[in-house]
């Protein structure tokens, strides 16, 4: 369901075809309601799912206060919502001596990033806001509004830790974009589109034998790239072991530092977002999207969202695995690891699938 | 070039290594884990033999306790308490008013109208119960722990509550006992606070 579907469908309603300056207004105001609604939800969930899991991991039980029954929960499943609301009614301060305007603004700058790339994500089949041609260039694109975001709130916080961290995170956010952006582009000369549908549609079938056709199975070189995206993808939405931009340890809470209440909460958000926007694109990219992992079965819409949520979901889990398992990187090895090992690598891939692809695919 | 790709491989393999241990935690989930649940889930009571004779050493201090109907209103509790946190307020009565004996056969004399004691000032020093003559006011869980069960758990909600009062006098029974036929009835003595 695009947004010029919902046009269409709206007009197809009214004889004279309607305003249609009005008709767009609506359709985007109505397909970004879900859109927020889906960020939330995430946020809620992975929190939860986040808590629990770190907990687990390390032998603890994690929130179990609240849920049904109230503070008496089994397990704790409302707890993120109490924490929610805990947020909303908490005070809002911001620092004399802070820069107003651009403080206020940092949060929503940040939320943006995350908002509108969300809008080219196919879910399935038909659900998504706009198809466009150049949906992962435009992904990739906005993906970088975040790092606006975290400079602009760390600049305007008129503190050291929030500056630190927000330097950090550009330099981090910027050095991982490139490797990121080479490992699509070594999927992107398979398929020979940009459009996120086509791309999808392009890994329909069998490969090998018996295993679906996603580009992270078509050949080693694809199969290197997932993994340069994944670990690109991770630094980029700042979690650890790349989250230097907030290092407690060091930078008490980094660029957010002097956030409170509602927009820290903002920056809680759309941190989450991110991470649903990178699993995404990974899942979109290299995971066969909405494609069913045995080809031919189980193909309809809604058996495409089913897929689509779940590849997000483990790629998702994997990332939470990933946080409570590794230490930190100090900011040299950080570089080291971007400019010295994956940067190469990734440039290896885009020229090996140029070959497989004129040789053996 | 050999060393950058065995530093490669190595870094992969030990974070490999470590996610193995991560998700094996993860799978094997309350196994190993020692969080308690406290109101809802309780640890068992210890054993009170640790080494010590309860009797000769009060290895477990929870809470005074005072059993008040012994209590004959000496104040040497009051006076030994170093952060004055015990509290007592005592009444004459008129010669001849039987107001009974203690457990130890000691005639009362004085009517304990105030008995408290403040439980967020007291330090557990246990120097009030060897002046008591009457063996009346003791840590719970100590060596007069056969008199009342042990309780661990004297934790309140706000601090108020911590304030335990003791006296169970009521003013009808003041004024009842400390009325004489042919006298006006005795202004009330101050409490002796040390």
């Amino acid at each position: 369901m695009t947004v010029d579907a919902l046009i269409r469908w709206f007009q197809s309603w009214t004889a004279s075809g309607g305003n249609i300056t009005f008709l767009l207004i609506l359709s985007v105001i109505l397909l970004a309601l879900p859109v927020f609604l889906i960020m939330a939800v995430n946020a809620l969930v992975a929190v939860y799912a986040e808590r629990k899991l770190s907990a687990f991991m390390q032998d603890r039980v994690g929130p179990m206060g609240q849920g049904p029954g109230f503070h008496a929960g089994k397990w704790g499943i409302f707890q993120t919502v109490a924490d929610a609301i805990k947020l909303l009614l908490k005070e809002d301060i911001i620092p004399e001596a802070a820069d107003r305007k651009l403080f206020i603004l940092a949060p929503y700058v940040m939320f943006l990033g995350a908002f509108i790339a969300l809008a080219a994500v196919p879910f399935n089949q038909k659900l998504l806001v706009a198809d466009m041609n150049i949906g992962i260039f435009y992904i990739v694109a906005v993906g970088s509004l975040s790092v606006l975001g975290i400079l602009l709130a760390g600049w305007a916080s008129n503190n050291k830790w929030s500056l630190y961290g927000a330097m950090r995170s550009a330099a981090q956010i910027v050095s991982y974009e490139i490797p990121a952006a080479l490992s699509i582009i070594a999927v992107i000369l398979l398929t020979g589109t940009l459009s996120m549908q086509g791309i999808v549609q392009s890994q329909a079938g069998v490969i090998w034998g018996f295993l679906p056709n996603w580009a992270v199975f078509n050949n080693p070189f694809t199969f290197l790239a997932f993994f340069i995206y994944f670990i690109s993808s991770v630094a980029e939405v700042n979690r650890t072991p790349f989250d230097i931009p907030e290092a407690e340890s060091e930078l008490v809470a980094g660029f957010h530092t002097e956030y409170s209440g509602l927009r820290w909460a903002f920056f809680f958000l759309s941190e989450y977002a991110n991470m649903l926007v990178v699993s995404a694109v990974a899942v979109v990219v290299f995971l066969g999207g909405w494609q069913s992992p045995i080809a031919g079965v189980m193909t309809s819409a809604w058996w495409g969202l089913f897929w689509f949520l779940g590849k997000v979901t483990i790629v998702i889990l994997i990332m939470i695995w990933f946080r409570w398992t590794f230490p930190r990187l100090r900011v040299d090895q950080l570089m080291n690891v971007c400019w010295k090992v994956l940067l190469p690598i990734a440039l290896l891939n885009i020229f090996g699938t140029g070959l497989w692809s004129l040789f053996i695919g | 070039m050999s060393k950058y790709i065995v530093n490669i491989w190595q870094s992969v393999s030990t974070l490999l290594i470590g996610m193995g241990i991560t998700i094996r935690h993860l799978i094997r989930i309350r196994k190993g884990n020692v969080t308690l649940q406290y109101p809802k889930e309780k640890w068992p009571q210890p054993q009170r033999k640790i080494g010590f004779d309860p009797k000769v050493y009060n290895i477990i201090r929870s809470k005074l306790h005072v059993d008040i109907d012994d209590c004959i209103g000496c104040l040497k509790c009051v006076r030994a308490c170093p952060v004055d946190c015990i509290t007592i307020e005592t009444l004459k009565v008129p010669k001849g008013t039987d107001i009974g004996m203690t457990s130890n056969n000691t005639t009362k004399r004085l009517l304990v109208k105030r008995f408290d004691i403040d439980m967020s000032e007291c330090l557990y020093c246990n120097l009030c119960v060897y002046p008591c003559p009457e063996e009346c006011i003791y840590m719970t869980g100590g060596p007069n722990s056969e008199k009342k069960t042990i309780d661990y758990e004297f934790s309140k909600y706000d601090r108020s509550e911590l304030l335990f009062t003791f006296a169970k006098i009521t003013e009808k029974e003041i004024a009842e006992l400390t009325a004489e036929p042919n006298e006006l009835p005795h202004a009330d003595e101050p409490g002796g606070e040390a």
